[in-house]
């Protein structure tokens, strides 16, 4: 607490803080912390804490315990924490940046919350924060989140524009979740047939920053340290028979350049204008050869494809090399579908500088290696059996698949392939290719992965970063390029059933990921409730998620009448017209109800009704005993029981406390109704 | 200027057209045809909100962000029929009018009655009236009534009619403002702000204004007294001005005649707005005092009694003296 002994000198200094409710300041901090978490790993940790520590200190204003900064330390804070944020962001823009933006925007906000449109502001800014949320997160678990971050920010706007209502807060519960209900058939239609534009322009990026997943070099420690993540990396749904383990090899990149010990691509990516988003990944059943792919983001262009594919929806296509790559990096969840099981067709021949490429070796190092090419290269002339032979090699010399390879430094291949003989897929890989283009045939890694997990009802597979994978092709004459797995001949486990199994010996599976549930994927129940969890995770992002415009103009292609973008337009609008006419015709039906249900409302229609009937009109602001007045002058004898009348009227309107018990109320009725009845009778005789 | 000339005949059109669909009663009760909504200024920044946001949507193609999108924008369609409901079904009613002094603040009882739901957050207040008039957060549960007590200014004597009573309300969400207007009939009574007369004041004997004048004239029991604002020149003491440079006024001694009476004529020469507040002044002190006393103004005569209702009276005398009846009853449709 800053200066608070002793008088303020200066009174203008620090404006007495208005008293915001506090139980609507506590809802919206509450709303911001729910609204933080989604952004929490990818913020510095700094910043979420500085943010929460401006809202705590919000909170003790509210209190009393603290004041608010003054404009110079306010200032100061300000300038802290933005420069602090300009250098982590680093120049970049992309949406993870402007998020943060906001998370500081909001932060910094608190500290000068005084007033109701204050209050406002940061509304505002939040519900726009829950809106990019949904670019980063889009499980179910996060939905849920968001819309409960929303809800307590509704919550606290409820509170704020009526914080003294008895019991508010279950009001504004029983009020929203009402409101929630009752909209909710809305919400869905409009969902459903709300047309689905075409994006308008292209946006930023959403992340810029790398995420897990593959990257475009690898040294041999890479995959393996890929291989401590249980994170998903995509899922795949085929239409016909699911290949069998050894098939599934999801090639991403072709690493064809060796720099020391690093493996990276030789052609560069090709640069790209940053293309409008296209998530539509093809509609429809899947064809027999078909598979659909819904990949995580990775922040790349690159798509995952088994050999011998062919892009069936637009959002990718092939680049070269039997690749396939999207026309804007994967920032947010992208599906995809390919078909498989085209031939390659007659291979052609390699160009020179193909040949020249794909036999690059550093000039020197790992003689041993060298020497042992050329020796099997002598035994071998043919490149069929020089593979076959080294295959064999691996299998029967113990060489063994760890996750705990050895450090080997210098001539590392050497250390590898002849004192350490320990290593992982990588290593063995980068062993291979080197051996390979040191006989002089043309070989390249290519790294991607390899297997998947059946999901909960066999429909999809699954396949996770610990499932990344690199292996080697090599190119022979007639034949083109031709996989070749030695991580397969060292340890088939690995390819047959996955790397748990191949390394349940060493017990090295995913041990720094104690919370992982695939870690303790032998046991039967955690493994079963994951597959369920991820299933319903599946359906949500395949169907609520991914329903975009080309799968709405498939879903309507099956209602009857042929629905296009324009009828939706007309449909959605009169949806909203429908939704308000309904809703205005049964607020008047309310209020008529309302009206017949005041019986003191009907006795006095009924007594206007009668006197009306007799000649005397009822003036607008007359008071009942006025009436009751020209009621005597005109039929003196219904003067006693119409002043009575009027005199109860009176006392029931303006006198009474107006709520009281239903008992009296009753008994007022009662009278009432016979007064009524007096004067009609008396007002009967005259005639 | 063209355009705020236009824009003044619009606004004059719309009141009347308001005036029109809110004929004046003490009673109203707000329901479809009363009411009127419309987005606050928080309100259309939330719709712009919501554009941007879908606009957001449409560009990384994020069905959750359209599904946000639509959530908001139903809420946002909910809250106007809940705001509107929020004030239908009112009824809001002037029970009492009060009755004060010009210049102090009349009290208005207004009460306000509510259905089946209740009417929260309500804010009252007379259009075109000054600061603090105005009552926020006023809550009727439902099938209940709240008693309302606004206070207004009041300049001048007369009566003192509100032309426009505004309720509001912004609940739940402060985003859209449903509004109506009670336009009262009665109006409250205002009696002229009491003035204390210079001087004890001759309490007239039956109406012998020549008598008294010449006496005065005479100077026998003139008194004199300082010159003041509103005293006729005629009157000041001349010769005695020139020899001194005192403005010194003549003035009558008040002892004699029937002190029975309080008489509008004898105040010769001042203003008859002043003479009321004198005249106000004293019936307030002959009340606090419980004397008998009359009051007589030009065309009636008060009787002299004691008494509240009877000060109520004569106060409301002076307060309507020369003033037209109330302006006649607006007769129902």
């Amino acid at each position: 607490m800053m200066g608070s002994r002793g008088p303020d000198k200066k009174p203008n200094a620090r404006r007495p803080v208005p008293q915001l409710p506090g139980r609507a300041l506590l809802w919206l901090i509450a709303a911001f912390v729910l609204l933080l978490v989604p952004q929490w790993d990818r913020l510095p940790l700094w910043l979420p804490l500085a943010c929460v520590g401006l809202a705590g200190w919000r909170w003790l204003v509210h209190l009393g315990r603290l004041r608010l900064p003054g404009r110079w330390f306010r200032g100061g804070i300000m300038l802290v924490m933005i420069s602090a944020y300009l250098v982590t962001i680093n120049g970049g823009f992309t949406v993870d940046t402007a998020a943060s933006f906001f998370v500081i925007a909001v932060g910094l906000k608190w500290i000068e919350t005084r007033t109701p449109r204050d209050f406002y502001v940061l509304f505002f800014i939040l519900t726009y924060l829950a809106a990019v949320n949904f670019l980063f997160e889009q499980g179910m678990i996060w939905t849920l989140l968001n819309f409960a971050g929303v809800m307590f920010l509704l919550i606290g706007l409820q509170i704020l524009n009526a914080p003294d209502v008895p019991n508010a807060l279950m009001g504004g519960w029983r009020r929203l979740l009402g409101m929630f209900v009752k909209t909710l058939p809305i919400v869905v239609l409009l969902f459903l047939f709300f047309p689905r534009l075409a994006p308008l322009w292209s946006v930023p990026l959403v992340s810029g920053s790398a995420k897990t997943g593959m990257s475009d070099s690898m040294t041999p420690g890479d995959i393996s340290n890929l291989a401590q993540s249980s994170e998903r990396a995509f899922r795949v749904a085929f239409g016909g028979t699911v290949p069998i383990p050894r098939d599934r090899y999801w090639r991403g990149l072709v690493l064809d350049q060796l720099d020391g010990n690093t493996w990276r691509q030789s052609r560069p990516e090709p640069y790209q204008r940053l293309g409008r988003v296209m998530n539509d990944g093809g509609v429809g059943e899947l064809g027999p050869s078909e598979y659909d792919v819904l990949m995580e983001p990775t922040g790349q262009n690159w798509a995952f494809a088994l050999k011998g594919s062919a892009a069936a929806s637009a959002n990718v296509y092939e680049s070269g090399d039997d690749l396939f790559r999207f026309r804007r990096p994967a920032d947010t969840p992208v599906r995809y579908r390919l078909s498989y099981g085209h031939s390659a067709g007659a291979p052609g021949a390699l160009t020179s500088a193909e040949f020249r490429q794909f036999l690059q070796l550093p000039s020197g190092g790992n003689p041993r290696t060298r020497a042992l090419a050329d020796r099997l290269r002598r035994e071998n002339p043919d490149a069929a059996g020089f593979i076959d032979q080294l295959l064999t090699r691996f299998r029967e010399e113990p060489y063994f698949y760890t996750l705990r390879p050895p450090k080997m430094t210098g001539d590392s291949i050497d250390q590898l392939l002849f004192d350490a003989r320990r290593g992982f897929c990588a290593h063995y890989a980068g062993a291979t290719t080197f051996l390979l283009r040191a006989a002089g045939i043309p070989a390249r890694i290519v790294t991607g992965y390899q297997g998947g997990e059946a999901g909960a009802g066999g429909d999809y597979l699954i396949i996770r970063q610990y499932d990344a994978h690199a292996w080697v092709e090599a190119w022979l004459p007639g034949q083109g390029w031709l996989r070749i797995d030695p991580t397969a001949a060292i340890a088939p486990d690995r390819i047959e059933m996955g790397l748990q199994q191949a390394v349940a010996d060493e017990g090295s599976f995913l041990e720094n990921s104690w919370t992982s549930p695939q870690r303790y994927g032998d046991v039967a129940l955690i493994r079963w409730a994951s597959l369920q969890l991820d299933k319903i995770n599946y359906q949500w992002q395949r169907w609520v998620v991914g329903y975009q415009g080309q799968t709405q103009l498939d879903l309507l292609s099956r209602l009857p009448g042929h629905w296009g973008l324009k009828e939706l337009g007309y449909f959605s609008a009169g949806l909203v017209a429908a939704g308000l006419l309904l809703a205005g015709v049964l607020s008047a039906l309310r209020q008529r109800a309302l009206v017949i249900k005041d019986p003191f409302a009907r006795i006095t229609e009924q007594w206007h009704q009668l006197l009306l009937r007799h000649g005397i009109e009822v003036m607008e602001g007359e008071t009942p005993r006025e009436t009751a007045e020209r009621v005597a002058r005109a039929v003196p004898a219904a003067a006693a029981p119409a002043r009575s009348f009027a005199r109860a009227l009176y006392n029931h309107y303006y006198v009474g406390s107006g709520g009281g018990e239903s008992g009296d109320q009753a008994k007022e009725r009662d009278r009432l109704k016979r007064l009524l009845r007096a004067t009609r009778k008396q007002l009967n005789t005259k005639n | 200027m063209v355009f705020r000339a236009v824009g003044n005949q619009w606004r004059k059109r719309w009141s009347r057209w308001v005036d029109r669909r809110l004929p004046r009663a003490d009673k109203r009760a707000f329901a479809q045809s009363n009411i009127f909504i419309l987005p606050t200024g928080m309100g259309w920044i939330f719709a712009v909100l919501l554009v941007v946001m879908l606009l957001t949507g449409i560009n990384y193609q994020n069905s959750l962000i359209f599904l946000l999108t639509f959530f908001l924008g139903v809420v946002f369609v909910a809250a106007m029929h809940q705001t509107h409901s929020n004030l239908s079904g009112l009824e809001l009613t002037l029970v009492h009018a009060g009755e004060g002094h010009a210049g102090e603040t009349i009290p208005f009882l207004l009460r306000g009655s509510s259905g089946h739901a209740a009417n929260l957050a309500l804010s009252v207040r007379v259009d075109g009236a000054s600061e603090g008039s105005e009552l926020s957060m006023q809550h009727v549960d439902r099938n209940t009534s709240s008693d309302m007590r606004l206070f207004v200014q009041a300049a001048q004597r007369g009566y003192l009619r509100l032309d426009r009573v505004r309720v509001e309300t912004r609940f739940p969400f402060g985003l859209l403002l449903a509004w109506s207007w009670l336009r009262p009939q009665t109006a409250a009574i205002v009696y002229p702000k009491p003035l204390t007369p210079p001087i004890p004041v001759a309490v007239g004997v039956d109406g012998d204004e020549t008598g008294r004048e010449a006496r005065v004239q005479g100077q026998d029991h003139a008194e004199m007294r300082p010159w003041r604002l509103g005293d006729l020149s005629q009157r000041v003491q001349w010769k005695r001005y020139a020899r001194s440079g005192d403005m010194v006024i003549a003035d009558w001694q008040g002892e004699q005649g029937s002190p029975h009476w309080l008489d509008f004529a004898s105040f010769p020469g001042v203003d008859t707005e002043m003479r009321l507040s004198y005249l106000t002044a004293m019936v307030l002190e002959r009340a606090q005092s419980g004397e008998v006393f009359g009051l007589r103004l030009p065309g009636q005569d008060i009787d002299p009694d004691t008494g509240a209702k009877h000060t109520q009276r004569c106060l409301r005398c002076l307060a309507l003296f020369g003033i037209d009846k109330e302006p006649s009853k607006v007769k129902a449709k």
